[in-house]
């Protein structure tokens, strides 16, 4: 006995000196643990998520996630033997320690490796639809400061990205020298890593931006399950990975079908519901319960089992709306087993339409022709049987549209539907739930339609082959029969020039109609000028649509040819120049007419010369209404039957009726129709005056417009430039009739005039009308002028006379 | 309320004791010459300057008087915490990984006249760090020690939220501060009779020899004596990654005045002061020298 005791005692003292050998030899790593920011303050990276409002200290915040993973690290490396030290244990303001104290602390105590925690975040907002984890050390990106901190990192990397109960964008562990990856900061680097002199890491764990990972995020367990991942890493770098026996259970739980809706920016099977709620239990073989968890309501899903001994065992779950589930898994040592569920909802009774549009019958109006089919269920449905299953006659062709988690369906038809038509749908009773369950019965809705299916274009400028002023801010205008819908309209007009590049408009200078307008329209303003003598096209898309959806039947488009207006008229005069208010009267119907106004002004939007006369008006009604303008003093120069007559106009595309009126001794006023306004910009418009008397001879008494008849030009405003005429028969005439004369004829220095009266100035003018010098004396300096024909004007007392003149150097 | 009054009672001490302060020299150091430095460290007579070199770390010595750098150490991170004994000689500390990635930390003494390095403490894994004393400097380390001297002097050190205070070989442990994370650059003022020291999240302090405190200063890291009266530091802001400012602060040391020696956006930080000089650098790592008059 006393020598087994003996013995006993001696094989004791081996042992305990063996252990002791073993930790001598295995000294304690030690691991220093920066959790990233601390605070709730606005550098601690707040993501907004429903039901959390903004500075929501239960809602997402980095500095939260980074210090649960920070514990969990701390808590799983202390119970596998490591040191810790941890730079927080507490989220305060004051837990924002600044870089340098952050590297000091590390540096001083005594670690043999610095993890610092984070998450990312894109910062692409809507568009963010990435989430990946990434590894970050101190150099370039393959030539690191320190070669250890490389391997730490590419030690942790496969442990992080081995997470299942998330959604990557890709499928690897991102490893960046800091340097290198923020490059705008050249070699200063991320500030914990600057000066840390020991192997350092900064890890982006995953995009907290990226909404369905912020979900996650603020699940506790979550973070320690990455805590333990950094553990794992540690366990890699310091080659003690088969030193621990333990494992861990964790996964997601989501509807199988079921898509969220509370939240954009979804990957995969992100897209479905997380089961708030859902209770999971660990059952081992003989189906002992010896764990359970329940998931949390933050739409995240996340369970776990921790410190699991390895083995085979039964997970199961299960929540009151879903069918339980289990599946088998085994656990393996310093492991984490990944186990996600797909749950299927259970719907106990057949799918039916509890609702529905439109709704109709036999006594009620038509529908517009464009009016979308929404049907809304009693379960989220199989949106392929319910597809399949929906007919409409006459058959039309259309979009499926699923909303509310697949409760409700809206078919949109691709165009309009048929004038005037009985439509019929039938949706089958094959049509099923999620669950896959029919429906008991046929379901049958019918319609009638209005006798209106797209909106009709009234008017355009330009319309095809119109020749549209190159000058810069040239309008563009569409007009039709019904209200259009403005939002973004601008963006169905395509503006290309003879190369098919784009044209740009004005984005500033957008007219589109308003509510009470008696027509749609959307005025357009071309940024650039436009060059003279090319082509170019319009194209309007087909999607231009009125407020009630209704759109075109076809695309437009519209070919056109930008000219500069001033150079139009050939071997013209100008007879009037309107360059004096003064010299017009303007005349309103000698009847009152309520609301009719008009007024003259000078503009200074011209081509010739200073200014150009405008004419404002309004029009009460659409009845054919007419404002005279006319000249107090006749402009010297006669017309006969046989001249053209030319006028420069800037439109405003009213459609009313621009007339001219002459007048001689013999045969009194004589009307004569020059053009509709049209168009928008200047434009030269002209009219042969066939209908005066042959043989007699008129002077220009002035012009009138016209309202149209129709609902446009009620209101506008033109400007009219030199009025010309074509044909230079006058130009002697009135030379000849008058006792003023020009010499010399050529000139090439001076042209000089004489009268039998007082000269009050002399202009000179190129044959487009344009004035070219003026003086207020009895000769123009023609030295400089280019060689070629002009006209010399000759204001005298109470009349003008215009003259022939030749120019040569 | 409370707060308030305080808060209003201490800018009016500040503004009531208002110093003139005008920088009287202020100069790049070795332009040209070195490549990016850091955390320098002067010594006693403000002539000579340690400072970490490059990207790694090394360790460089600076003769001011005679424009010489002698590099000491090219081991990676030996420049980050070296200092000078009280003889002049340089202290700093090496480290090598074993085939566990353990980290063994060695204590170094470069010898200035002999331009040699001696192993002072055999490398052990863990915290080993100098403590300087009036009269000389010691390394701790978890199982071995080294001082320079038998009796360092007057001494102060941190461990975590301990200060460690030795005076006359009788040492006394204090936490003055509450602080979570620990204290930080600790140093005895030139007189030997006051501490600062920096406690993590709560700023920079100054006690007497009994852990007393005298002052607090605000939220200046690596804090220095620049005399006994007066001390520097950095004013640093961050992002959580990078920093967004940094400056060069004087502050007095009975905490009833600053002023700010560069401006936030300079980028100035990890200063060091000595015999009436402070040498600071930059972000990227260009060094400069500075002195002032203070009208008290």
């Amino acid at each position: 006995m006393k020598k087994n005791i003996l013995f006993f005692a001696f094989m004791l003292l081996v042992a305990v000196f063996a252990v002791n050998n073993k930790v001598m030899a295995q000294e304690q790593p030690h691991v220093y643990i920066n959790p990233g920011h601390g605070g709730h303050d606005s550098d601690d990276r707040n993501v907004v998520i429903p039901p959390f409002v903004q500075g929501d200290t239960m809602g997402f915040w980095e500095s939260n996630s980074n210090l649960w993973k920070g514990f969990a690290l701390k808590e799983v490396l202390t119970k596998k033997g490591y040191k810790t030290s941890i730079s927080r244990i507490s989220n305060t303001t004051a837990d924002d320690l600044p870089l340098s104290t952050i590297v000091y602390l590390s540096n001083h105590s005594g670690a043999d490796v610095f993890y610092s925690i984070h998450s990312n975040a894109s910062g692409y907002g809507d568009a963010t639809y990435i989430n990946f984890p990434m590894g970050f050390y101190r150099g370039y990106t393959g030539q690191p400061v320190n070669p250890e901190s490389a391997r730490l990192v590419d030690a942790l990397g496969p442990y992080i990205i081995e997470n299942k109960s998330t959604v990557w964008s890709r499928q690897d562990y991102a490893i960046y020298g800091d340097w290198t990856f923020h490059s705008e900061w050249g070699t200063q680097g991320f500030g914990v890593l600057r000066g840390n002199n020991i192997p350092s890491m900064l890890d982006e764990g995953s995009f907290h931006d990226y909404y369905p990972e912020a979900y996650r995020l603020i699940n506790h367990e979550y973070c320690w399950v990455e805590g333990w991942s950094f553990s794992q890493g540690a366990d890699a770098y310091f080659g003690r990975l088969d030193m621990y026996d333990l494992g861990l259970v964790t996964g997601t739980i989501r509807d199988d079908r079921v898509e969220r809706t509370d939240i954009t920016r979804m990957l995969g099977a992100d897209k479905r519901v997380p089961v708030d709620g859902a209770v999971a239990k660990l059952l081992d073989a003989e189906g002992n319960v010896l764990d359970t968890y329940t998931c949390d309501n933050v739409r995240n899903g996340i369970y776990l089992f921790k410190y699991v001994e390895p083995g085979f065992y039964t997970v199961e779950v299960s929540h009151p709306k879903y069918f339980t589930k289990t599946a088998e898994v085994e656990v393996k040592a310093n492991a984490k087993t990944y186990q996600n569920f797909d749950l299927k909802r259970v719907r106990d009774t057949p799918p039916e339409v509890v609702e529905y549009s439109p709704v109709w019958g036999e006594d009620d109006a038509p529908v517009l022709c464009n009016t979308p089919i929404v049907l809304q269920f009693n379960w989220d449905m199989d949106t392929e049987s319910v597809e399949d299953a929906f007919e409409l006659e006459p058959a039309v062709q259309g979009a499926f549209k699923w909303e509310d988690a697949n409760y409700r369906l809206i078919f949109t038809p691709d165009d309009a539907y048929d004038i005037d038509t009985d439509y019929k749908l039938t949706l089958k009773k094959t049509a099923m739930h999620g669950g896959g369950t029919p429906m008991e019965e046929d379901f049958i809705l019918n319609f009638r339609t209005q006798s209106r299916n797209h909106i009709t274009k009234l008017a355009m400028f330009p319309e095809e082959g119109d020749k549209v002023h190159c000058k810069a801010g040239a309008y563009v205008e569409f007009r039709c029969d019904s209200l259009l819908a403005a939002k973004d309209l601008y963006t169905l007009f395509h503006i290309y020039d003879k190369d098919g590049n784009d044209v740009d408009i004005n984005k500033r200078n957008i007219r589109n109609n308003k509510k009470g307008d008696d027509y749609g329209y959307i005025r357009l303003s071309l940024l650039k000028a436009l060059n003279p003598d090319e082509p170019y096209k319009i194209v309007v898309d087909k999607e231009v649509s009125d407020t009630a959806g209704l759109h075109l039947a076809e695309p437009i488009t519209v070919n056109f040819t930008a000219v500069d207006a001033a150079t139009m008229a050939t071997q013209s005069l100008a007879i009037e120049e309107f360059e004096k208010v003064d010299d017009f009267t303007l005349t309103l119907p000698e009847s009152d007419v309520d609301g009719l106004t008009g007024n003259l002004s000078l503009s200074a939007e011209k081509l010739f010369g200073n200014k150009s006369l405008q004419l404002s008006y309004t029009f009460p009604d659409d009845a054919e209404n007419e404002i005279k303008v006319s000249m107090k003093m006749p402009p010297a120069g006669t017309f006969n039957s046989t001249d053209k007559v030319g006028l420069y106009v800037m439109g405003d595309m009213s459609f009313n009726k621009l007339n001219l009126y002459f007048t001689s001794p013999n045969r009194g006023v004589v009307k004569v129709p020059l053009t509709d306004v049209s168009f928008h910009g200047w434009r030269y418009v002209d009219a042969l005056l066939d209908v005066l008397d042959d043989g007699e001879t008129y002077v220009f008494a002035g012009l009138s417009l016209e309202k149209n008849g129709t609902v446009m030009g009620r209101n506008g405003a033109i400007c009219l430039d030199n009025l010309v005429k074509e044909s230079a028969v006058g130009v002697d005439d009135v030379s000849t009739r008058s006792n003023v004369k020009v010499m010399p004829n050529p000139a090439s220095d001076y042209v000089v005039a004489t009268a039998d009266g007082y000269i009050m100035g002399v202009e000179l003018l190129n044959a487009a009308g344009q004035v070219l010098v003026r003086n207020a004396a009895n000769y123009v300096n023609v030295g400089d002028i280019p060689a070629g024909a002009y006209f010399m004007r000759v204001y005298t007392g109470g009349s003008v006379t215009t003259h022939k003149v030749i120019v040569a150097h | 309320m409370k707060h308030l009054l305080l808060s209003i009672l201490g800018c009016c001490a500040l503004l009531a004791s208002a110093q003139q302060v005008d920088v009287v020299k202020h100069q790049r150091l070795l332009q040209g010459v070195e490549g990016p430095a850091y955390y320098p460290v002067l010594d006693q007579t403000g002539t000579k300057l340690l400072f970490a070199s490059g990207a790694e770390y090394g360790l460089k010595l600076y003769d001011m008087s005679n424009d010489v750098v002698t590099r000491i150490s090219n081991e990676r991170c030996a420049g980050i915490d070296a200092g000078f004994d009280s003889d002049g000689n340089v202290i700093f500390i090496g480290q090598s990984i074993n085939e566990n990635n353990l980290i063994y930390r060695t204590g170094y003494r470069y010898d200035v006249k002999r331009a040699a390095t001696d192993v002072v403490l055999e490398a052990q894994h863990g915290a080993v760090n100098r403590e300087m004393g009036s009269r000389g400097v010691a390394i701790h380390g978890p199982r071995k020690s080294y001082a320079s001297a038998q009796n360092i002097g007057t001494a102060v050190n941190v461990q975590g939220s301990n200060l460690i205070i030795t005076v006359n070989g009788k040492q006394r442990s204090c936490s003055p501060v509450e602080s979570y994370a620990g204290y930080l650059w600790p140093s005895l003022s030139p007189d030997g009779t006051k501490v600062l020291f920096y406690a993590a999240g709560a700023g920079a302090f100054v006690t007497d020899l009994n852990g007393k405190v005298l002052a607090r200063l605000g939220n200046y890291e690596m804090p220095c004596w620049y005399n006994n009266d007066y001390v520097v530091a950095q004013n640093a802001t961050d992002d959580g990654h990078q920093f967004t400012s940094s400056q060069i602060m004087l502050l007095k040391a009975d905490g009833s005045f600053r002023h700010e020696l560069t401006k936030p956006t300079s980028m100035s930080m990890q200063p060091t002061s000595a015999a009436g000089k402070i040498v600071y650098t930059s972000i990227d790592g260009l060094l400069y020298l500075m002195e002032i008059s203070i009208n008290d």
